[in-house]
């Protein structure tokens, strides 16, 4: 009989064959006996010497089995059986053990698919993603930036290491697409024509750019469509190819569509793309000098590593190519590098990307060892109830390799259960977050899906957390004492219980950790809604144009938004209106360069100049915001091209400008811009001194601002600022309104200013939602343990405690007494979860808008709420003490 | 009664070619078996149902034995091995093999 017939007689006719095994020995083992009652033996000593011989049928039948071809596979299938007919006869075991490690489970991997997506998942569409990589401008060695079209150039130039450079745009240019009935905003990016070609990327229909597109400027008016905006804007549509859009005004040649899913290396979903020679059709404000100057870095490289380079290599080749540039532009590049990384959807940011989600991981890694302490503690308390059933299993010859097997499989199973739990809640979350997401400014294509990676993950994290948190179980039952066992009176040994108090406090201590962090950010977010950001966010609504995308130049379009802002204020129920470069606490910034003050102080630190904030705004933008003017006046209708260049400056600006003396009246100074830029030299009059406002953050110290005026500055990217009565919605109007002054006027972005200014807030925001239903889940954990060891004391004690009530002890002393115990462990747990929490929130500080990581408050209520909740939990098994009925318990053993 | 501490490693071997060699009469049961190999070598062997019984399987499982029901002497159902054509073959492998170790041996412990 061959082996493979042997296994599969083994596995499938199990039955049979241990029946007939079963026969073989049982014959042998009574022939032995009849040879031994032949020799003069009573019956009984003949089946004692007989059991003695053979050493235990089922020993041998276990000898036996082990012998076998499949033997493995056989235990392994034997013990899932036995396994899963425990866990179905203790539904309600079973049930908390898998749900909490669901949560555990499904949290961590919650968080490895978002790691996944944004760290580790190969784009769409690309051939050999990891032979590519980013490279960007550092600044002093550190940093990924932009670089400029001249330095691409060159380097694509000298590099011999790479297969290939492309340039492209690292964000999404919003574009105005022409159509019959108005203007529609779409996404696009401005790539060097190779970019398709390096990426190996191929044509869902019509063909890419190619080697016979020129980047010359203005040469190759020309796109190609990714494959969703072909599909949402024109239903697949093949005769597309051929045919030419309207964009920003001009025409261009749709010469193909890209493969589903293509959409470069990053996260961002372009609608279109457009060879690097159109970029002043793509981005008109930008458009000057944007192909020749050194100075305006405006885009990032990708290549591809030529076969047997390694990345260090070509890194090293691109520093080299770095340090040429910076020496023969030393006016440009001066302090400048190139930095090449591997590719990353996020280029130049995965190390702080992967820093935040490791943090994340942490957290979530402290609920699902929480949860495995929880398992593994209820896993030990059932070992001690099953002392009986293993020890009479080790007697009648159970292997103790067998047996710690067979109650790892048990545990295996409760995590696989779990584990698969934990991806159902891990869809559901992605889900969620997704839907919470903010609206973004761009189209941002992150998959959060559970692909093979995230699912081996979470099967991998079940079986090591199972084996991590059940190894130490199966060992200590299966030292099960076999003699001490059987006594019907065993005390469990000391080790165990001990190892599960030590449990409980872990699971308090780091429950407490979470639930203090969660109470810092509540803390957090609530200091910052009493935080005065100096203007009032309410009722206020936004809506963001590019004026550029309709062709407005520096001449057309200051009247035009002029119009606008008037015919915004002539709407229904707008009370007051004005325009503006930059919101609050939308999460920009701006620049329009260096300042001095005439007849004022000198900047601090021996520079030549002040660095301010600045901002472009119409008349009417202080009271639209509510943001009072200290002194002055407002910029008005005389405030125009051709009058005295006026300025706005913030209090700190006025102070800091101007120590002790009226800012109003004063004059600021402006050098002309660097070198191949028109900006030339300016005289600001102040005319008003404005609060300051928090700007960039809630937590934002004071910066110096200034303010002027659009019609004297004019830049084409504003945003309306409407302010409504009883907080009234005018999105619809107001695009109606842009679209019958202007139908290839696209609206960017809507929404109200409070939207606007949430996102600064996003941080504390998914900490709060992180840390707080974590802690919430943590607490209850640590909740059930506490419990579960105090039930556990008092059925152990049951004839101890029974005694003492029949000796007179009063309730109280016996509720004392399980309480003693249960509270020591959470007050043991408390002290280090409070020190841990002290060491942590340190790290938090910077995130918590003033509230001290030690905060009192938090500190106490968590201290409160631990020992609310470990009373609830111990309470019911203190009851249930006090109930013993003495007589009862004496008798039950 | 001599008992090699490692019956796994060390009366492997040895057993397999003493169980082969105790079939070469005729087939016997299990308990046969033993009590063969028991005469065979004087009491020098008693092997162990414990290691027997799994060898048995082995064996069978390995095509060198083949097996079959029948009576035992009291008349209870028993599981009869017998050497198969492979058996007897690897019986006299086994034999040279072990003839060229004890050959060596003694050589070895002469000099």
């Amino acid at each position: 009989m061959s082996r493979l017939s042997s296994l599969w007689r083994n596995l499938v006719h199990r039955d049979r064959v241990e029946r007939d095994l079963d026969d073989e020995v049982r014959s042998a083992f009574e022939l032995l006996v009849a040879e031994h009652v032949r020799a003069g033996l009573s019956l009984e000593d003949a089946r004692l010497r007989a059991m003695l011989e053979i050493g235990g049928v089922e020993a041998v039948k276990e000898q036996v089995r082990d012998a076998k071809a499949g033997a493995l596979v056989e235990t392994i299938l034997q013990d899932v059986r036995y396994a899963a007919r425990l866990l179905r006869r203790n539904p309600l075991f079973t049930l908390t053990a898998a749900l909490s490690l669901a949560i555990g489970i499904g949290a961590n991997t919650t968080v490895f698919t978002v790691a996944n997506a944004l760290l580790f998942r190969a784009p769409a569409g690309v051939a050999e993603p990891d032979r590519l990589v980013d490279i960007g401008r550092s600044q002093d060695g550190v940093g990924f930036d932009n670089n400029s079209y001249p330095n691409y150039l060159d380097v694509r130039q000298r590099v011999t290491m790479l297969d290939g450079v492309y340039a492209y745009r690292l964000g999404a240019e919003a574009m105005s697409l022409g159509n019959a009935d108005g203007a529609e905003r779409i996404f696009g990016n401005v790539v060097s024509t190779n970019y398709f070609t390096v990426l190996g990327a191929r044509p869902a229909a019509g063909r890419l750019f190619g080697p016979g597109d020129t980047d010359e400027p203005g040469a190759s008016p020309l796109v190609v469509l990714s494959h969703s905006f072909w599909t949402r804007r024109f239903n697949q549509d093949s005769s597309i190819v051929g045919r030419t859009l309207l964009i920003n005004g001009q025409s261009f040649a749709v010469v193909g569509v890209a493969s589903e899913g293509f959409h470069g290396t990053g996260i961002l979903s372009w609608d279109v793309w457009v060879p690097m020679g159109m970029v002043s059709a793509v981005m008109p404000r930008r458009s000057e000098g944007i192909l020749t100057n050194r100075a305006s870095v405006w885009l990032v490289m990708g290549a591809r590593l030529k076969p047997g380079v390694s990345v260090r290599q070509a890194a090293a080749e691109l520093d080299v190519i770095g340090r040429a540039l910076e020496r023969e532009y030393p006016d440009v590049n001066r302090g400048r590098g190139l930095r090449l990384l591997a590719s990353s959807p996020i280029p130049g940011n995965s190390g702080p990307v992967a820093g935040f989600l490791a943090l994340l991981m942490g957290i979530v890694s402290l609920v699902l060892v929480i949860a495995c302490a929880n398992v593994a503690g209820v896993l030990l308390a059932r070992a001690a109830a099953r002392r009986r059933e293993i020890a009479v299993r080790l007697a009648v010859g159970a292997g103790r390799g067998r047996l710690v097997r067979q109650l790892l499989t048990e545990t295996m199973m409760l995590f696989l259960l779990g584990g698969a739990g934990g991806l159902l809640l891990a869809r559901e979350l992605t889900s969620l977050i997704l839907s919470q997401l903010p609206a973004l400014p761009a189209p941002v294509d992150v998959s959060l899906a559970l692909d093979g990676r995230v699912i081996a993950f979470t099967i991998g994290l079940s079986l090591v957390a199972a084996l991590l948190s059940g190894l130490v179980p199966a060992l200590q039952a299966s030292k099960a004492d076999v003699v001490s066992a059987l006594k019907v009176d065993a005390q469990s040994p000391h080790a165990r219980v001990r190892l599960r108090h030590a449990f409980v406090v872990g699971q308090v201590a780091l429950s407490m950790v979470l639930v203090i962090a969660a109470g810092l950010f509540v803390r957090a977010l609530g200091r910052a809604s009493s935080i005065d950001p100096g203007f009032d966010p309410r009722g206020v609504e936004t809506a963001s144009l590019d004026l550029s995308l309709a062709g407005y130049t520096d001449t057309t379009g200051p009247p035009f938004a002029r119009d606008l802002i008037e015919r915004v204020r002539a709407l229904p129920g707008v009370t007051a209106a004005s325009l503006a470069r930059i919101l609050p606490l939308a999460g920009g910034g701006m620049g329009l360069g260096p300042l001095t003050a005439s007849g004022g102080a000198s900047p601090p630190n021996g520079r030549p100049f002040f660095d301010a904030d600045w901002n472009i705004v119409e008349p009417g933008y202080f009271e639209t915001m509510r943001i009072r003017l200290l002194a002055g006046r407002d910029f008005g209708a005389g405030d125009r091209d051709g009058t005295q260049a006026v300025a706005i400056i913030g209090e700190l600006a006025a102070q800091r400008f101007w120590p002790g003396q009226d800012a109003v009246g004063k004059y600021l100074q402006q050098p002309p811009g660097p070198p191949g830029t028109s900006a030339p030299a300016r005289t600001l009059l102040v005319i008003g001194v404005a609060r300051d406002l928090k700007y960039r953050s809630l937590g934002d110290i004071p910066r110096l601002f200034v303010y002027v005026p659009l019609q004297q500055q004019f830049n084409p990217a504003i945003t309306i600022v409407a302010r409504t009565t009883n907080g009234q919605r005018l999105a619809g109007e107001i695009r109606a309104l842009v679209a019958s002054m202007n139908p290839n006027l696209p609206i960017v972005g809507a929404q109200t200013l409070e939207e606007a200014g949430a996102l600064g807030l996003i941080p504390q925001q998914i900490a709060v939602s992180v840390t707080g239903s974590l802690g919430i889940v943590a607490l209850l954990l640590a909740a059930i343990g506490i419990y579960g060891v105090t039930a556990y004391a008092v059925t152990r004690r049951t004839r101890e405690i029974g005694v003492r009530i029949a000796l007179g002890a009063a309730r109280g002393d016996i509720v004392r007494m399980v309480l003693r115990q249960g509270m020591s462990l959470a007050g043991i747990g408390a002290v280090i979860g409070l020190a841990l929490a002290a060491a942590a929130s340190r790290v938090l500080t910077s995130l918590l808008f003033g509230v001290p990581p030690l905060d009192p408050v938090t500190f106490a209520g968590t201290a409160v709420l631990f020992a609310v909740v470990g009373l609830a939990a111990c309470y019911v098994p203190a009851r249930r003490a006090t109930r013993i009925n003495a007589i009862e318990a004496l008798r039950y053993e | 009664m001599p008992m090699p501490r490692n019956r796994e490693s060390l009366l492997q071997g040895t057993l397999d070619l003493l169980i082969l060699k105790a079939l070469v009469s005729g087939e016997l049961h299990g308990l046969g078996v033993s009590r063969r190999i028991d005469r065979m070598t004087g009491g020098t062997f008693v092997v162990q149902p414990g290691s027997l019984f799994p060898a048995l399987h082995r064996l069978e499982e390995a095509g060198w034995l083949a097996s079959s029901w029948g009576p035992s002497e009291n008349n209870r159902r028993a599981k009869y091995y017998r050497l198969t054509k492979a058996g007897t073959r690897q019986l006299g492998e086994e034999v040279a093999l072990w003839n060229r170790i004890t050959v060596a041996m003694a050589r070895a412990l002469e000099a």
